[in-house]
C-alpha cells in the first residue's frame, strides 16, 4: 500500500514522513511526529477571523486598513517570515521594495551570521542525510535539540543506522556535548559532555585548536587540560565530523572568527561540517531568498530602488531608535519574543498582525488577520537547516487564506 | 556569605541563563494564554543552596527584579549535579524577556542568555500573569 507521507512544519527539521489521519478537515490522529510536532499538526482553530481595533470586521475591510497602514508609513517595519513558504517571502520582499519598508527575521537575532556564511561558502558544510549515512564524530555545541529539534538525534545525528554506519551509535559514532549546563542532549553524550562556564566558548575553541596541534591548551576557568587534549584527539580521528552550532554557542561569542578558526584547524587534521540548529521552519529560506533579491541575509531597507543594509535596519534597533513607524508582523510574535524593553515600542505605532494564532502582538494589533497554519493548512515550499529544499501540501482544507494570499490582496490594495 | 543574607529578606544577584523545553514549547503551541504554558515558562531553576540562602522550598514565589522589569514566578531545583550558586536558569519565555536588558552595543542582538537580576523570596504572591 502507497503511503501519503506529510511534511512537519514545526521546527527546522521539516520531517518528511509523517502521517496524519484526519476526517471532515480536523487532524485526529498524527504519527512519527515530535511531541512538538503533533501539537503543531493537531493546532485547531474556529473560524477566520479579521479584526480592526479589535472589533470582528470581513476580509474586505482587514485587508483595506492593512494597505491603508503600509501606504501611509514613511519606513514601515516588515518581520517575520521565518515560519511562511519561499513564495510568501518573496512576495514580501517584493512589498517591502514596494513600500520602501525596513525588512528583518528573527536571524538578525539569531543564526543569521551563520547561514550568511554558509551561504558564502565560508564554512565548509553538509546534508543532514549526510550525518544520517556518514557521520562519526557529532559535536552538540550551545545547541540541545533534545528539546529543540526533537527527532534530531533519532532521524539525523546519532542513532539511525546510516548506509555507512550500519553499527550505529553502539560503536561507530561519538556524540559530544559543549555547553555550559548539562542538558537532555548532553546526557546522551555521557562521559563526552564538556561542561564550560557561561561566555567561555571563545576560550574553549582556541584551547581546543592548541591542543589539536600538540599544545599545552590553557583557559582562564582552569578546564583540566587532559580532557581537552582527549578531545581534540577524538577530533583529529573523525573521518566525518559535524558541528551542530546553537543558540548558545553563537550568543557567547562576539563575532564567528572562532568559528570559522576552529573549522580551518579541524579540517587541516580531519574532515568537518557545520550545520547550524536553525529552529523556525523557513528562517534559512528568507535568509537565502534575501540574499537571492539584494545580497543580503536580513536587515535591510529599501529606498528610491537601493537597499541599505546594516544592524540598524534589525528589528532590534529600528524598534529601539523608533526609526519606523509601522509594523507588518507576519508568523511572529514579537511582543513575546523580544525584551519587552524593546518590543514596548511597538504599542506606539500601528501594526498588522497576519498569524495563524492568537498572540500577545495580534492582541494589541490595529489589524489582525488569522492566517492558514503553513504546512498543515497550505503548503508551499521551504529550506531545511541543513539547506535541503522541500516541498510540502497542506495535510487539511480551511476557510483561512494563506499568508501567501494575504499579501497578495494586501499589494493588489496598494 | 555575602551581604544579602542579612537582610531582613536574603536577596542573592543572579545571573540568568534562558533555554528551550520541548514540554513548554509544546504547551505554547496549544494555548499561548494558557495555564499550562504559564506553569512551564514562568519558573526559574536555582541552586539548592540559594534555595537554603533564600529560606524557600520548591515551588514557592520569588520575585526577579532588575532596571528592565519585575516579575514573580515559581522556584525549582535545577537537579544538575555540578553547584551552580549565582547562576540560574530559565525557559527562554515572555516571562525571562521582561528582564531582557535593551542594551545591544548596536548589534541588534539582544542578550536573551545572559540576564542579571535581584532574586527575593515572593512567598503568598501569585504569578506574573502574561499581559502588557
Amino acid at each position: 500500500m502507497e503511503k501519503n507521507y506529510y511534511v512537519c512544519t514545526g521546527c527546522g527539521l521539516l520531517c518528511d514522513d509523517i502521517e496524519v489521519e484526519s476526517e471532515k478537515n480536523i487532524v485526529n490522529k498524527v504519527y512519527t511526529a515530535c511531541r512538538v510536532g503533533v501539537a503543531h499538526m493537531k493546532e485547531a482553530k474556529g473560524e477566520a477571523n479579521f479584526r480592526v481595533d479589535n472589533k470582528p470586521v470581513d476580509e474586505a475591510t482587514a485587508i483595506r486598513e492593512a494597505a491603508s497602514i503600509l501606504k501611509n508609513a514613511k519606513n514601515p517595519l516588515i518581520f517575520g517570515l521565518g515560519t511562511s513558504t519561499d513564495e510568501t517571502q518573496k512576495l514580501a520582499i517584493e512589498l517591502a521594495r514596494k513600500t520602501s519598508a525596513t525588512l528583518d527575521d528573527t536571524s538578525s537575532f539569531c543564526l543569521g551570521p551563520l547561514v550568511e556564511a554558509l551561504i558564502q561558502d565560508k564554512v565548509k558544510t553538509c546534508t543532514l542525510d549526510d550525518v544520517r549515512n556518514k557521520a562519526d564524530v557529532i559535536i552538540f555545541w550551545g545547541a540541545d535539540p533534545s528539546d529543540s529539534h526533537p527527532r534530531h538525534l533519532s532521524k539525523y545525528s546519532y542513532f539511525p543506522r546510516g548506509s555507512e554506519k550500519q553499527r550505529g551509535w553502539e560503536e561507530e559514532r561519538t556524540a559530544i556535548a559543549i555547553d555550559i549546563r548539562k542538558s537532555h542532549t548532553a546526557k546522551i553524550c555521557g562521559n563526552y559532555f564538556f561542561q564550560i562556564p557561561p561566555e567561555g566558548d571563545t576560550e574553549f575553541i582556541d584551547a581546543l585548536i592548541a591542543a589539536l596541534s600538540g599544545k599545552l591548551p590553557k583557559t582562564s576557568y582552569n578546564y583540566p587540560p587532559k580532557k581537552i587534549l582527549e578531545l581534540a584527539n577524538i577530533l583529529k580521528g573523525a573521518k566525518f565530523g559535524v558541528i551542530f552550532a546553537g543558540l548558545g554557542l553563537i550568543y557567547s561569542l562576539e563575532n564567528l572568527e572562532p568559528v570559522f578558526r576552529l573549522m580551518k584547524a579541524l579540517n587541516e587534521k580531519a574532515n568537518f561540517h557545520l550545520i547550524p540548529m536553525v529552529g523556525h521552519y523557513n528562517m534559512r529560506g528568507f535568509n537565502e531568498n534575501l540574499f537571492a533579491e539584494t545580497g543580503y541575509v536580513n536587515s535591510v531597507k529599501f529606498e528610491n530602488g537601493m537597499v541599505k543594509h546594516g544592524p540598524e535596519y534589525s528589528v532590534v534597533e529600528s524598534l529601539k531608535a523608533k526609526t519606523v513607524d509601522a509594523a507588518l508582523i507576519i508568523g511572529s510574535d514579537p511582543l513575546s519574543s523580544l525584551p519587552r524593553s524593546v518590543s514596548k515600542n511597538l504599542l506606539e505605532i500601528p501594526v498588522i498582525s497576519m498569524d495563524p494564532c492568537e498572540t500577545l502582538t495580534s492582541k494589541h494589533a490595529k489589524v489582525y488577520i488569522n492566517t492558514a497554519i503553513s504546512g498543515v493548512e497550505s503548503g508551499g515550499s521551504a529550506t531545511r537547516m541543513d539547506g535541503t529544499k522541500v516541498n510540502f501540501k497542506p495535510v487539511i482544507e480551511t476557510a483561512h487564506l494563506s499568508d501567501e494570499a494575504i499579501l497578495k490582496k494586501i499589494m493588489e490594495a496598494l | 556569605m555575602d551581604f544579602g543574607s542579612f537582610l531582613a529578606a536574603p536577596e542573592i544577584k543572579l545571573k540568568i541563563v534562558t533555554y528551550r523545553d520541548i514540554f513548554q514549547d509544546k504547551a505554547m503551541i496549544e494555548n499561548r494564554f494558557g495555564e499550562e504554558y504559564r506553569d512551564r515558562s514562568a519558573v526559574i531553576k536555582l541552586d539548592p543552596a540559594d534555595f537554603k540562602q533564600l529560606n524557600i522550598k520548591k515551588g514557592d514565589t520569588v520575585a526577579l527584579k532588575n532596571s528592565f522589569g519585575r516579575i514573580v514566578v515559581k522556584a525549582e531545583e535545577s537537579g544538575y549535579e555540578t553547584p551552580h550558586r549565582g547562576l540560574a536558569y530559565m525557559p527562554n519565555s515572555p516571562w525571562s524577556n521582561m528582564l531582557v536588558s535593551d542594551e545591544t552595543g548596536g548589534k541588534g542582538v539582544p542578550r536573551f542568555k545572559d540576564i542579571s537580576a535581584i532574586v527575593t523570596s515572593a512567598k503568598g504572591e501569585k504569578v506574573t500573569e502574561l499581559r502588557f
